[in-house]
């Protein structure tokens, strides 16, 4: 007789949606119009993060902990849902412009989101090594589905370093597996502590393999060269994708792996934080020359990088609470960011910071909205973008690093600077004709910038509201599942 | 009540988003009034007490707020030139609406700031009076303001973030379990770290004293904000770093203040001498009047630093009364370019055609100078009588700088509005309607607190006494 395998599938629930959600682009795509297809994913991406409130607690896993629907899993899986969705609902509004509205525009965002889903559930390296190549794939199409010189150049630079990225990653793992035996995250923290000295040093050598693996992903100096590239070249709501929700996922993967499996680890806390110190530097002195305000804003992302990577430097249960409230402002502010540049643009390329010029007294709510988030991305209260640096701040100062907090309160000053000059642009008083797209109805694209701008504010002056959520430190405690 | 006080003025300025606008410089008004209302209550009342609850449980937030002593005094100053600014604002500026919202907006910041009895609170309000100032100077400014509006950001920044990792530090190497300012005095850090810390807590004292070398913000920021000076009164207010140094400087860090005393006062002396001498070169008006009050600001740090009690109450004083001339003067500044068109100090006769705005312009510097029965001179001579019993000779060179003053103040009084008129030059009205008023209050104020000191000084000596006890007595 037959036997059904004994799989628990509530805890993949939430993922299955999200790719059901992807299978239904592929299949009905050729029947159903593009914007009822995305109208069906945003159902599915609300399904999914309504069945991962009701997995709340439970802390359950299947396949042997393989894939764990713990609490950290939950939270960032919400923060990913939060980004797909601003992502859709942008692309409602422009895709056509961006003559990327076809369904495989949406299936191939959906599997993408399936694959970070899967890296923030992952339970042991191959779960999330899966999710993160389904992720990568996804994303280099999505990068490249422009029929664009521009697209397909960055399409494929995305492509060829995320391709040595990811090789380089597979080495580390197969690294760690050698040293410890084991692939599942509980397993490698284990045995971490108790190996002999040739062992360690395999670890070691693993460790930093996964660390330039996953550098490459987040865009950690000096991994970074695709990202401003890549994010200029692709159409802005891909852009807006692969900023936000890409980076949250990778970030949850490296969550994962060195605030759990790796906790105890030697070595990758050291090299981290030169890294770290070096993408700071870089990425806001970088920012500082861009005159094209899209590329200013992908430089700004890789900076923000450096400001998120300082809270894997604090302890797990500081480092992982700061992480989980940053990752979503990021979204908020970043997507919302993005999400008024799509709606303003002329074409793909963005618009030049000097075309922003006396913005408010022709567009003035677009003109607000992006001024708070630029507001929030530099840091100023009332805006959450500040308890989020205070927080990277405060995590790795209390585990240590002051010479790195004071490192990024200096290098926050370069970022102010290159916030400041568009945000106060808007609002000088401007004679010239309007260099904005005039036309087209954008309730989708609003509904995001309301949603991220309320977000931002209401998060900034009433930080409990997520924090709250994130901050038990019991959440964080056991990233490497128990 | 004190809730009220702060968050009136927030409430004023979005509720102007939605104002038509025949009534926006009466509702804008109207809002200014109630909260020096509310605060002069407070002040009948005799201050509030404590008042503080979490805001972020879990990181140790609270909203803590108190409006006494030196804060209430303070608290006051800014919300009745803010009152004056409106008044003036609403004259002045062609549909005044924007400016009146930013200004209402600042005000919220600013009485935060004196409020404010938690760090983060403070660091929090503390960058919220920053934005409005930011765009105040991107609306209304001039040409090169951008450059202005990068310096003024980048230093206050600097300077800020420097603080908030030293106050992540305060809390975390002295292990208190909140940023509330009894909690963090009742865990202090010692030894070596608390230098460290103090140090980056001065960097944005520092800037917003501002003290040199950190000061080269404020003549831009001043030059290119809108003629009128109403930008640059909020900025005067908004010159908070000697409350700061005052209400957590030094009690947080007193080893370090000790330690640091000598050379913090010989930065303070040397900005205050250095800043009335470079007042001297000036040939614009904004300009002029921005070393000038850098140069009190010197005066006002050399008091603080000196950690004696005559000279910090001194400095109180000075700090909340300089606001009231000095940005009186910025205001006659904005009156005088309304009628000759230029800021130049070179201009000539001003005083034969328009003899209330020479006169009142001419007591408001008196008042700026420390003449005597004007309320600068109670400030500066306390500060001058209290710190040279710390450090005769530093003392010395800082009182070099009142005749100075009268130097910088004088000629550039003298060729705008003595002299003769120049050939051709336009005629130029005198006061009318409610410059009177935007003028005259701050000059009834100078004169009134410079006769009778009593109201002001019960209010700061007790707070300064508190401080200073806590101390160990000095």
């Amino acid at each position: 007789m037959l036997q059904i395998p004994d799989v628990a599938l509530a805890p993949m629930l939430p993922i299955l949606i999200v790719l059901a959600g992807g299978i239904a682009s592929t299949v009905l795509g050729f029947n159903l119009p593009r914007r009822a297809l995305t109208v069906i994913n945003l159902v599915m991406l609300v399904l999914s993060g309504v069945s991962m409130v009701t997995l709340w607690d439970s802390g359950a896993t299947a396949f042997g902990g393989g894939l764990q629907a713990d609490n950290a899993a939950i939270l960032l899986g919400l923060t990913i849902l939060v980004g797909s969705i601003m992502t859709l609902l942008v692309s409602l509004d422009t895709a056509y412009r961006a003559r990327v509205s076809f369904p495989e525009f949406d299936a191939m965002l959906m599997y993408a989101i399936t694959g970070t889903l899967l890296i923030a559930f992952s339970g042991d390296l191959i779960v999330m090594l899966i999710g993160l190549e389904i992720m990568s794939l996804s994303g280099y199409v999505l990068a490249t589905l422009q029929a664009s010189r521009r697209a397909e150049e960055s399409g494929l630079k995305y492509f060829l370093l995320g391709a040595v990225g990811s090789a380089i990653l597979i080495y580390g793992i197969a690294f760690v597996y050698g040293a410890t035996g084991s692939l599942s995250y509980a397993g490698i923290a284990a045995k971490a502590s108790g190996l002999t000295p040739a062992n360690v040093g395999i670890l070691v050598g693993g460790a930093l393999l996964l660390l330039a693996g996953f550098a490459f992903k987040v865009a950690l100096a000096p991994f970074h060269q695709w990202t401003p590239d890549v994010y200029g070249g692709a159409p802005t709501s891909v852009s807006l994708f692969l900023s936000t929700v890409v980076k949250v996922a990778a970030f949850a993967g490296m969550l994962r792996v060195f605030g759990g499996a790796l906790a105890d680890a030697p070595g990758w806390s050291s090299v981290l934080q030169i890294l770290t110190a070096a993408t700071l530097i870089i990425g806001n002195t970088a920012a500082l020359f861009q005159r094209n305000f899209k590329r200013m804003l992908a430089y700004s992302a890789v900076a923000h990088t450096g400001f998120l990577a300082m809270c894997l430097l604090g302890t797990p249960q500081a480092g992982g609470a700061a992480l989980g409230y940053y990752l979503l402002v990021y979204t908020l502010m970043t997507a919302a960011a993005l999400a008024v540049v799509a709606a303003l643009q002329r074409d793909e390329l963005g618009m030049e910071i000097d075309d922003l010029r006396g913005l408010y007294y022709r567009h003035p709510a677009y003109a607000v909205a992006l001024a708070v988030c630029l507001a929030s991305l530099a840091g100023l209260p009332p805006f959450a973008g500040f308890f989020g640096k205070y927080l990277a701040f405060q995590a790795a100062f209390q585990n240590g690093y002051v010479w790195l907090s004071v490192l990024a309160a200096l290098t926050s000053v370069a970022a102010l600077v290159y916030y400041l000059r568009p945000g106060m642009l808007m609002f000088m008083p401007d004679r010239t004709p309007a260099r904005e797209y005039p036309h087209g109805q954008r309730t989708p694209t609003n509904f995001a910038v309301v949603l991220g701008v309320l977000g931002v504010t209401l998060l900034g002056i009433l930080p409990n509201i997520w924090y709250g959520w994130v901050q038990n430190p019991a959440i964080w405690q056991f990233l490497a599942g128990r | 009540m004190i809730h009220f006080m702060i968050f009136l003025p927030l409430l004023g300025s979005l509720l102007l988003l939605i104002t038509p606008v025949r009534w926006r410089e009466e509702v804008a008004g109207f809002f200014a009034a109630a909260t020096l209302g509310l605060g002069l209550a407070i002040w009948r009342a005799g201050g509030t007490e404590l008042f503080s609850i979490n805001w972020v449980p879990s990181l140790g937030i609270t909203y803590s707020v108190q409006l006494d002593g030196v804060s209430l005094t303070l608290a006051l100053v800014a919300s009745f030139m803010t009152l004056i600014a409106v008044l003036y604002a609403s004259r002045r500026v062609a549909n005044p609406g924007t400016m009146l919202a930013l200004v209402l907006a600042m005000e919220t910041g600013l009485l935060g700031i004196f409020a404010a009895r938690d760090l983060i609170l403070f660091y929090v309000f503390f960058e919220d009076a920053l934005l409005p100032a930011l765009l105040m100077l991107a609306i209304y400014g001039k040409s090169h303001r951008m450059r202005a509006l990068v310096k003024f950001a980048a230093y206050t920044l600097f300077g800020s973030l420097l603080m908030l990792v030293s106050i992540i530090g305060v809390k975390s190497l002295g292990g208190s379990p909140t940023f509330a300012l009894v909690d963090l005095v009742a865990n202090p850090v010692t030894g070596p770290a608390q230098t460290w810390l103090y140090l980056g807590f001065l960097a944005a004292m520092a800037v917003k004293l501002p003290l040199w070398p950190l000061h080269a913000w404020l003549p831009d920021f001043h030059e290119q904000n809108h003629d009128s000076g109403v930008p640059d009164l909020m900025g005067t207010l908004y010159k908070v770093g000697g409350y700061g140094i005052f209400r957590f400087g030094i009690v947080l860090f007193p080893d370090a203040s000790e330690e640091l005393r000598p050379i913090l006062m010989g930065l303070a002396a040397f900005t205050a001498l250095y800043a009335a001498w470079i007042a001297f070169r000036q040939t614009n008006w904004k300009r002029l009047l921005a070393y000038a009050g850098l140069s009190h600001m010197g005066f006002v740090a050399l008091g603080l630093f000196s950690l004696n009690e005559t000279a910090v109450i001194g400095s109180m004083y000075l700090l909340a009364f300089q606001n009231v001339y000095t940005g009186a003067l910025f205001l006659a500044v904005g009156m005088l370019q309304e009628r000759i068109g230029s800021l130049d100090t070179r201009v000539g006769g001003v005083m034969n055609q328009a003899g209330a705005l020479g006169g009142l312009t001419m007591a408001l510097w008196f008042a700026s100078i420390a003449v005597p029965g004007l309320a600068g001179f109670i400030g500066e001579f306390s500060i001058l009588l209290g710190s040279y019993q710390v450090q005769p000779w530093i003392t010395f060179v800082a009182g070099l700088t009142t005749i100075a003053a009268a130097v910088y103040a004088l000629s550039a009084f003298q060729t705008t509005f003595w002299q003769s008129r120049p050939l051709g030059g336009i005629k130029v009205a005198d006061l009318h309607s409610t410059e009177w008023l935007v003028l005259g209050l701050p000059l009834a104020v100078a004169l009134f607190f410079g006769v009778y000191s009593a109201p002001a000084l019960n209010l700061i000596q007790p707070a300064v006494r508190t401080v200073l006890a806590a101390l160990g007595g000095n």
